[in-house]
C-alpha cells in the first residue's frame, strides 16, 4: 500500500517535472528566437549604419575635394589679381607722381592736395597688393621644412629692423630659443612681424620686448611680450584676420595683414597663435611650434 | 656724324614708353629713341623690313618681356641667334620679378636685367643709371666694324 502510494507520487512528480521542463523549454526557445530576432535586427541596423557611413564618408570626401578646389582657386585668384593689379597701378602711381613733380605749385593749392591724395592712395594700394601677394604666396609656395635655429632667426629679424629699432630706442631681450623644424624664411617673417608690431604699437615708455620659449606638452611655446599700448581683448580674434585693423590709417599705417600672415605661418607649422593683452598694458603674443621628435621624447 | 646713342625701346605699353621718354626729357638725356610695340615690329626694325626699311641699327635695345604677339623672351632668343644682331647689347626692363625670367634672360645673353620701379623717383634714378653707364660710359663698336 505504502509502496504503491509512493510510486504514484513519484509518477506525479515526474509528470509535473516534465510539464515544468516543457514550459521552460518553450520559454528558452522563445528567448532564443527573441535573441535571434534582435540579432537580426541589430545586424540589419549595422548594415544600415555601414551604408549610411559610407554615404556620409563619400559626402565628406566630395566636400573636402570641393573645398580644396575652391581654396586652390582662391589662392590662384589672389595671386593673379595681385600680379595683374600691379600693372595699371604702377602706371597710375608713376603718372600721379610725374604730375606732382612737374606741376606742384603751378596750378593752385587744391590741385596740389588732390594730386597728393592720388599719389598717397596709389602707394597704399601698392602696399596692400604686395602684402596680399606675400600672403597668398605663403600657401602657394610649398617648401620642405629644415632645422631652424630660432636664435639666428631672431637675430636676422632684428638686423632687418635695425633702423626702426634705433629710431625707437627699443631693447629686445631673447635667450635660449630652440631649434625647430620649419621654413626659415617664414619663421623669420613671423618673428619680424611680431617684433615690428610691438615697435609700431609702442606706448610713451621706452620699448622693451621679451622673446622667450619653453617646452610645453610636445611643443615649444613662444612668447613675444611688449610694453606697448595693448588693446581690448574683445578684439582678440579680429586682429588675426586679414585686412582688419583697430586703428585708422592716420593713427597707424599698415594694411592689417601682418598678424594674418603670422597666423598662417604658425598654422602651416602645425602650431597655434593667440594673444593676451589689456588696453594700455602691453600685449603678449603666444605661439606654439611642435618640438622635434627626439626632444619631445626626452622632455 | 651724330654721336647720339641710338636706342630701340621694345615696349607694348604706351604709358611706360612715354614715361621713359618724359624722364629722358626731364633729365636732359640725349638719346635717339625708337619705340616699337612688340617682338614682330622689333624684328622688322632690326632687319630693316616691312615699315622699317629705312631704320637704323641701334647701339642698344631696351626690351620688355611681357608683350603681345611675340614677347621679349622670343625676341631675345631670335636676336641672339642671328649673327649680325647678337652683338647688340640688350637690357631687359620689365615688371617680371620671376626668378625663371631672370635666369632665362641671362642664359639667353641679355646684358642686364632691370625691374621697372613703382616709385617715379626710383624709375628716374634707374634711367639716370642707364644713361650714365650704357649711354655715356660704354664704348660701342664703330659703324665700320659692324
Amino acid at each position: 500500500m505504502e509502496i504503491e502510494k509512493s510510486d504514484e507520487e513519484r509518477e506525479l512528480r515526474v509528470q509535473e517535472r516534465i510539464v515544468e521542463l516543457a514550459a521552460s523549454e518553450k520559454l528558452l526557445r522563445s528567448k532564443v528566437m527573441e535573441i535571434e530576432r534582435s540579432d537580426k535586427e541589430r545586424e540589419l541596423r549595422v548594415q544600415e549604419r555601414i551604408v549610411e557611413l559610407a554615404a556620409s564618408e563619400e559626402l565628406l570626401r566630395s566636400k573636402v575635394m570641393e573645398l580644396e578646389r575652391s581654396n586652390e582657386e582662391l589662392q590662384q585668384f589672389a595671386y593673379v589679381c595681385s600680379h595683374d593689379l600691379q600693372e595699371p597701378l604702377r602706371v597710375i602711381a608713376n603718372y600721379t607722381q610725374l604730375l606732382s613733380r612737374r606741376y606742384k605749385g603751378q596750378i593752385d593749392d587744391k590741385a596740389d592736395t588732390f594730386i597728393a591724395f592720388a599719389v598717397d592712395a596709389s602707394k597704399r594700394m601698392q602696399d596692400l597688393i604686395n602684402d596680399l601677394l606675400a600672403y597668398s604666396r605663403l600657401q602657394t609656395i610649398v617648401r620642405s621644412f629644415d632645422s631652424v635655429n630660432c636664435m639666428q632667426v631672431v637675430e636676422m629679424a632684428l638686423a632687418n629692423l635695425e633702423i626702426l629699432l634705433t629710431e625707437t630706442g627699443a631693447t629686445v631681450h631673447y635667450d635660449s630659443l630652440p631649434i625647430v623644424e620649419g621654413d626659415q624664411s617664414q619663421l623669420l617673417q613671423l618673428f619680424q612681424n611680431l617684433i615690428s608690431n610691438a615697435l609700431k604699437f609702442r606706448s610713451k615708455e621706452a620699448v622693451v620686448i621679451d622673446i622667450s620659449a619653453r617646452q610645453d606638452d610636445g611643443s615649444w611655446l613662444f612668447a613675444v611680450r611688449d610694453n606697448g599700448i595693448g588693446f581690448d581683448m574683445q578684439f582678440e580674434d579680429r586682429i588675426f584676420l586679414i585686412f582688419q585693423r583697430l586703428h585708422t590709417k592716420e593713427e597707424y599705417s599698415g594694411s592689417g595683414i601682418g598678424l594674418a600672415v603670422c597666423k598662417k605661418i604658425v598654422l602651416r607649422h602645425g602650431g597655434r597663435i593667440w594673444v593676451e593683452s589689456e588696453l594700455g598694458k602691453g600685449a603678449i603674443f603666444f605661439f606654439t611650434i611642435p618640438a622635434l621628435i627626439s626632444e619631445s621624447q626626452h622632455g | 656724324m651724330d654721336k647720339t646713342i641710338k636706342v630701340l625701346l621694345v615696349e607694348d605699353s604706351i604709358a611706360d614708353a612715354t614715361l621713359i621718354q618724359e624722364i629722358f626729357f626731364d633729365e636732359n638725356i640725349a638719346v635717339q629713341l625708337h619705340v616699337v610695340r612688340d617682338g614682330f615690329e622689333a624684328m622688322d626694325f632690326l632687319q630693316m623690313k616691312g615699315q622699317y626699311t629705312d631704320s637704323v641699327r641701334p647701339d642698344l635695345v631696351i626690351l620688355d618681356l611681357n608683350m603681345p604677339k611675340k614677347d621679349g623672351r622670343e625676341l631675345l632668343y631670335e636676336m641672339k641667334n642671328i649673327p649680325h644682331l647678337k652683338s647688340i647689347p640688350v637690357i631687359i626692363l620689365t615688371t617680371s620679378q620671376a626668378e625663371e625670367d631672370i635666369v632665362r634672360s641671362y642664359a639667353l645673353n641679355a646684358s642686364c636685367y632691370l625691374i621697372k620701379p613703382i616709385e617715379l623717383s626710383h624709375f628716374t634714378k634707374l634711367v639716370k643709371f642707364i644713361n650714365d653707364f650704357w649711354f655715356t660710359s660704354v664704348k660701342y663698336p664703330s659703324k665700320d666694324s659692324q
